[in-house]
Parts: structure tokens; C-alpha cells; sequence
């Protein structure tokens, strides 16, 4: 289930990349550059590592940026390999679309929420809200009541 | 070529490309008609939805027609967010599980299962061997009314009513069995971190067998009803097609990708509860159809009956829960949990700051991304064909929008 450290630090340096590999409660979690993240899972799943499945991809809010979370398997070894990125509050993160279709609603979302945006993303629309809502919704400094619910008069 | 003449839309001169097939994935919408000549049809956009029967809830799809062809389609999401994991931010940890009942509300066990089981993780809690065997017990309850409920709305869906009645009556004897053990019929509140909320009352091993006595001959009418329905066959095979590749790279999981050929069941893959001492197989399709999407469906509520039949041959005695704090405080750490729920792979992400609250809770819902296929699979079909590829995808949009 999880994929040898030293096999991931391998297949991270075949995609150029030099990463902090760590293993938690959660499996192994490599931390890569948010620029190079299309590169970096394009490489994964073509390369060595053979990752063919993108599980989830969703953002966590740290408090001073955010903190983007690919989910990737390799369907055959049953392994599940996590990757990490920061990304500042308005920064961007390249679309990983052409190697993993199913960021397309993943990427919409996090953008959404968290108001950043992914270069490259074919449909960059909204897609759960409507424009009325401007703020990132689950960004930490969003309050959970509405200006309606809170205010008194 | 641009042409003036051809100018139909306000969104300036119409390109006649002479293209019929489907542009490559993803596309959005094309306002602009495209044709060989100056006679070239128009080509019509439809709303399907959000009101509408087929969309199994409040989903909007755009369907960009050229006569009864489907030539592109966009799935329209949000009309059912109630911002779930924003508000799960603000829950203890005890209480969340009454919000994830309303994300999947036709089959809240299965969420509820995850998130207690992220929750021990995170705290090393030892769940009692009673309280395991009554999770997995309502759990397969719980997808043997989900499924039935798929089997009723997809019959629906190709044109059969009757099915529908039918299946609601099984579904109807189910809910009253989790309505006595849990106290509701839809929103559970049942799973809870360490355990559940309580043991089965009296007289629910017996409901049970009663109804696993009569369900066998009522599963043989659905194939009357269905599977071997000279109309239903010809409506799903083929139809839909979603290959092994395509069903991969879109993360889609649960039954859509088993009916491809692809082995990848949680409950055996990583086994959860008490699913590692429990005896079944994992029905496969073939062809990745509708028609397949639907036998490995029907062909799981009969695994499931078999579950509960190895489940209650042997009650173990024990406690029903584990002893918790009343305030539950993780440690910080990140930590992912899967359940098969009986869309597919529903997986909570939970991250944990040390606080009583959760920072950040994530569903990853097994129906969001076997949906986000539908921009593909739908374009290149007859518009009768999508609301069939629709229903085959058994989608529940409380889960999608969250």
C-alpha cells in the first residue's frame, strides 16, 4: 500500500524534481514545486512510477498560503502516493488536465474555494456557486455566517 | 471560411468548419453552428434539467444537439451546495457526522463509516469487534437499498415504471429495518467515532430473515422486469460506453469502473470493518456499458444479501462502542479513510490542528467524479442515450455538490 520513499525520491528526480519525501499516519506525502506540478504527474504516471489514477486533488488552507493535495494510485501495485504543493492566496498552479482528467471539476472547485487559479485549465468557469459569491468560500478568513445570518437589527 | 450570411448569433460570423465528429475532450460549448455549407443545420441547445426527472436530483446539463445527436455536453453542478466541508470546519468532531448524511443522503452510513473511521485513526481508537460487525451489517443494508433504488430509477430511466414499485417495495422493508435500528430512514447519525449508537433492538434478526427469506424471489422479478426485457437490452447495450482507460484516467470508481473488467473493490483491496472475515466476490462486467454498469449493480445487492446472511449466522457479543472522550481532540495529522460506498471509493481527508474541531475535512465522493465523464461520454450519442448514461451512472448530487 505504501510505495518506498527511495522509490518515490526516483521517480521524482526523473521528472527533475528534488523533493522532501515523508512518511505519516496519512502514507508517503512527497512536497514538490507548485510550478512544477504538471510535469511532476505527467512523469508519474508515464514514467517508472506508473500512477494511472488521479484520486482526489483538494486545497488546504495553512493560514498563510494554500496547500494544494494530489492524491495519485498505481491501480496494479495498489499504492497511493500524495503530493503536496504551496501555493500563495492569489498564486497559481499549471493545470494537470492533459495528463488527468479528472482534475477538471477538482481544479474548477479548488480554484473556486480558495480563490487562486490553474494555468491551462480548458473550462475555467465556476462550479458549485454562482458569481454572487466573491468570497473563497473555505479560505480561513471567510467567516461561516453569512452577513445575513450575523447581522443584528 | 467565414461567411456573413450564415450569421444566426450575435456572437459575430459562423465558421463552417465541415466538422461532424465530437471535438477531443474538454470542449465547453459551441454557440456557433458549424455545417458544410450555407445549408447547414443549426445546432440546437438544450437545458436538461435541473428540473428533470432523469437528472436524479438537481443536476443541469447543457446539451449542444444537431438533431437527435448529441454533439457536446456540459455538465452544470452547485444547485444542491450547502458547503458541507466549510461547515464541517465548525462541528465537533461527534457532530459532523450529521452534516456527511446529508452529503450521500440515500446511502449515509457509508459516509458516516468514513469519517468515524478517519477520526480513530487519527486517535488510535479500538473499535470493539461488536461495533465493527454492526457497521458492516448496516452498511450492507444500507446498499442493498441504495442499489435497489438504482435499479427502480434506471428502470425509470429506459422506460419501465413498473420497476420502480417494485424495487420501492424492497427498499420500503430495508429502511424500516435501519429505521428501527438507527431511529431514522434516511439520516442516520448512526456511526459514530469508537462505534455506534446503539445495539440492534429485539426482533431485527428476525425482520431480517423474513425478508432474506422472500428477497430472492423478488431479485428474480427485476430480472424479469429488466434484465431480460426485450426493450430494456437493447437500450443499454452498448450504450454508454465508458472503457477501462477513459473510466481510470477520470478517477471514476465503484460499480462504472468494475463494469469495465477492472478488479478494485475498497472492501477487498483495503478491508475495512469487518469485511476481511467476510466471505464475497466482486462481480465484474466486461464491456463497460450500461448494461454492465447495471448487472454489476444487481449482481452486488445478491453478494450483499449473502453478506448479511455469513453476518447475522454469527452475532459476536461485546460491546457496541468504545470508550471515547466526550470531546474528541485528534492529534495534529492528516489522514485519509476509504469506504466502498455503493457509488464507489468515498474517502474522507481529514486534517486535524489538535483542536476539538476539524481544520479541514474533505469528501472525496466517489459520484463527483464518475460525473465529471459525462462531458465525454454523452457527446457522439442519441439524446435518448443520455439520460440512460445518466442514470447508469447512479449519481446522487447531494454527494456531488456537497
Amino acid at each position: 500500500m505504501l510505495p518506498a520513499e527511495a522509490d518515490v525520491s526516483r521517480w521524482l528526480a526523473a521528472a527533475g524534481a528534488s523533493a522532501e519525501v515523508t512518511t505519516s499516519i496519512l502514507g508517503v506525502m512527497a512536497r514538490i514545486e507548485a510550478a512544477r506540478a504538471a510535469d511532476v504527474l505527467a512523469t508519474l504516471r508515464d514514467g517508472e512510477g506508473r500512477f494511472d489514477m488521479l484520486v482526489d486533488l483538494f486545497a488546504i488552507d495553512t493560514g498563510e498560503g494554500i496547500d494544494l493535495r494530489y492524491h495519485l494510485r498505481a491501480l496494479e501495485r495498489d499504492e497511493d502516493l500524495y503530493l503536496a504543493a504551496y501555493v500563495d492566496y492569489d498564486g497559481e498552479a499549471p493545470s494537470a488536465w492533459r495528463c488527468y482528467p479528472a482534475v477538471l471539476y477538482a481544479e474548477r472547485e479548488a480554484a473556486e474555494m480558495f480563490g487562486m487559479s490553474f494555468v491551462g485549465h480548458p473550462n475555467p468557469k465556476r462550479l458549485l456557486t454562482t458569481d454572487e459569491v466573491q468570497a473563497p468560500l473555505l479560505r480561513k478568513s471567510t467567516p461561516i455566517r453569512t452577513w445575513e445570518e450575523t447581522r443584528r437589527d | 471560411m467565414t461567411d456573413d450570411r450564415l450569421r444566426v448569433t450575435s456572437e459575430g460570423p459562423i465558421v463552417a468548419e465541415g466538422r461532424r465528429e465530437p471535438l477531443l475532450l474538454p470542449r465547453g460549448l459551441r454557440r456557433v453552428p458549424r455545417g458544410v455549407d450555407e445549408l447547414a443545420t443549426e445546432h440546437l441547445i438544450v437545458n436538461m434539467g435541473p428540473q428533470h426527472p432523469s437528472t436524479h436530483g438537481v443536476l443541469h446539463i447543457l446539451l449542444e444537439l444537431d438533431g437527435e445527436t448529441v454533439m457536446a455536453a456540459e455538465a452544470s453542478l452547485g444547485y444542491l451546495h450547502r458547503g458541507i466541508e466549510k461547515l464541517a470546519e465548525s462541528r465537533r468532531h461527534h457532530q459532523v457526522g450529521t452534516l456527511l448524511d446529508r452529503a450521500d443522503y440515500v446511502s449515509g452510513i457509508h459516509t458516516e463509516l468514513a469519517y468515524a473511521m478517519a477520526v480513530e485513526r487519527l486517535m488510535e481508537i479500538e473499535v470493539p469487534e461488536k461495533a465493527q460487525w454492526l457497521r458492516t451489517l448496516m452498511a450492507e443494508i444500507n446498499r442493498i437499498a441504495s442499489h435497489v433504488l438504482f435499479v427502480g430509477t434506471f428502470g425509470m430511466d429506459t422506460g419501465s415504471m413498473p420497476t420502480f414499485l417494485y424495487t420501492m417495495r424492497e427498499r420500503e422493508a430495508l429502511v424500516d429495518i435501519l429505521e428501527a435500528v438507527t431511529g431514522s430512514r434516511m439520516m442516520f447519525n448512526y456511526v459514530r467515532p469508537g462505534g455506534v449508537t446503539g445495539d440492534l433492538p429485539g426482533g431485527i434478526i428476525e425482520k431480517l430473515e423474513t425478508f432474506l427469506s422472500t428477497v430472492d424471489t423478488y431479485l428474480d422479478e427485476y430480472d424479469v422486469l429488466l434484465t431480460d426485457n426485450e426493450i430494456f437490452g437493447p437500450r443499454t447495450k452498448g450504450v454508454g460506453v465508458i472503457d477501462r482507460t477513459t473510466a481510470i484516467a477520470f478517477g471514476m470508481t465503484g460499480a462504472p469502473l468494475r463494469a469495465t473488467g477492472m478488479d478494485w473493490d475498497v472492501r477487498k483491496v483495503r478491508p475495512y470493518a469487518a469485511y476481511a472475515q467476510l466471505d464475497f466476490d466482486v462481480p465484474l462486467g466486461s464491456q463497460g456499458d450500461c448494461f454492465d454498469r447495471y448487472v454489476v449493480k444487481t449482481a452486488e445487492i445478491r453478494q450483499s444479501l449473502e453478506m448479511i446472511r455469513q453476518l447475522i449466522a454469527g452475532v459476536p457479543e461485546g460491546e457496541y462502542t468504545a470508550k471515547v472522550p466526550r470531546v474528541l481532540r485528534p492529534p495534529a495529522g492528516e489522514v485519509y479513510t476509504a469506504v466502498e460506498s455503493p457509488r464507489g471509493e468515498l474517502g474522507i481527508h481529514l486534517v486535524s490542528d489538535g483542536s476539538d474541531l476539524p481544520y479541514r475535512m474533505r469528501l472525496r465522493s466517489p459520484a463527483y467524479y464518475n460525473l465529471a465523464v459525462v462531458d465525454e461520454a454523452l457527446a457522439g450519442g442519441l439524446i435518448a442515450d443520455a439520460v440512460v448514461t445518466l442514470g447508469s451512472l447512479d449519481i446522487v448530487l447531494g454527494e456531488i455538490d456537497r
